[in-house]
């Protein structure tokens, strides 16, 4: 058979495997105000996914209309505080379409003194 | 006027859970602005042709609606309703009876029914505003007083000298009057024909002097093709008290002004005045 008439024509596959991450927001999702999801469809997700383990913050700011956050980081560190770290950081590179997924790594450093 | 009786109440809503892109499809598919929104049963928002400009497609309703809606009871008339609307810049009103949507009304249906109680002549409003003003007055006050205008002679200038100028007449009359009462701080109306009406809340002393004001300066005002024009006005002033039935009031105290009115022109008196 003449190859040029008949073409042989075959498929690629490839697979990549990874474990979902469950919930896929890992500790703190900025919510931008015209993101392709709202706090609402985040509140109804977590509450699906991972009920009782974030707290969503309205919050009146000029890119972001919410913070999701895990609630056990506020366990570390005050919430205002972290909130306005978050909101500064998130605002250099974020817009109002953005939903913005943040891992925060805190380490606690504790030096006590005692008497000897 | 009542909302209850222009209200659409084959209503197009939405749930906060649908997409809004769905919401779009729905309103583009009833050629309509805005959705109420609907969980259970209760209104939780409502949301707009502007609301699905600002919001990717993909969104909850729930997060792009309007949460804070303003609604009103089927017996809101329309006057307040106008004035609600106007006060908070809005487009729609649902209409919300025993915790339900009953139904919705717009602005453009509003203003439409509102051209209605309207004369275009004068540039007054009608009658029916002025009874719905009364009632709004005697939510703040205890009385009330009805100036009834009634031009002599009015049939007489209408034939002698021709509709066009009759009509020439009444515009200039409205004028004069919209002056004087706007300074005054009462409300004035056309009520019929060749008929007027102030109501106000100041004394009836001040009333009088109103009315008085208005006879003299009738006369002295540049009539086209020197017609005279004067008034015969009834006055008719009342105190409400707390259990009195305000709707019959209102209508017992403009009827009382009219016959007054009648009086003062049969009588040949200028000004007729009664307290009920």
């Amino acid at each position: 058979m003449d190859k040029s008439i008949h073409p042989s024509r075959k498929a690629e596959i490839n697979i990549q495997l990874s474990e979902f991450e469950v919930p896929p927001i890992q500790d703190i999702l900025l919510v931008g105000k015209k993101a392709p999801i709202g706090p609402e469809a985040v509140r109804q997700m977590i509450d699906a996914l991972s009920p009782e383990q974030y707290e969503i913050i309205l919050i009146d700011h000029i890119f972001f209309e919410a913070v999701v956050l895990k609630k056990s980081i506020t366990k570390l560190i005050p919430k205002e505080k972290l909130l306005s770290i978050i909101l500064d950081e998130g605002e250099r590179i974020a817009s109002e379409n953005t939903l913005l997924r943040a891992q925060v790594n805190i380490t606690i450093q504790v030096t006590r003194g005692v008497d000897l | 006027m009542l909302i209850k009786d222009i209200m659409e109440t084959n209503l197009i809503t939405v749930n906060p859970y649908q997409s809004v892109r769905q919401a779009t499809d729905l309103m583009q598919r009833y050629r309509i602005n805005g959705l109420p929104v609907l969980h259970k049963d209760n209104l939780v928002g409502i949301i707009t042709s502007r609301d699905i400009k600002e919001n990717h497609p993909n969104r909850l309703v729930a997060d792009a609606m309007s949460k804070k809606v303003k609604t009103v009871s089927p017996y809101y008339s329309i006057w307040q309703a106008k004035k609600l609307m106007e006060e908070h810049d809005i487009e729609r009103l649902p209409i919300i009876e025993n915790g339900r949507l009953v139904g919705l009304v717009t602005k453009g249906t509003l203003l439409a029914e509102l051209n209605k109680y309207f004369d275009p002549l004068t540039g007054l409003n009608r009658r029916e505003y002025l009874c719905y003003k009364v009632l709004d007055l005697l939510q703040e006050h205890s009385q009330i007083t009805i100036i009834f205008l009634d031009l002599n002679n009015f049939g007489n200038i209408d034939k002698q000298f021709g509709h066009v100028l009759g009509d020439e007449v009444l515009k200039q009359t409205a004028r004069i009057l919209k002056d004087i009462v706007e300074k005054n701080d009462s409300y004035l109306c056309r009520y019929g024909g060749d008929e007027f009406v102030i109501a106000s809340v100041k004394p009836l002393d001040d009333a009088v002097s109103l009315a008085q004001k208005i006879i003299a300066i009738m006369p002295e005002q540049k009539w086209p093709r020197g017609i005279k024009v004067s008034f015969s006005v009834g006055i008719a002033s009342k105190k409400i008290f707390n259990n009195q039935q305000i709707d019959s009031a209102v209508y017992d105290i403009i009827n009382a002004a009219s016959l007054a009115s009648t009086k003062a022109k049969s009588a040949l008196n200028s000004l007729v005045i009664v307290e009920l």
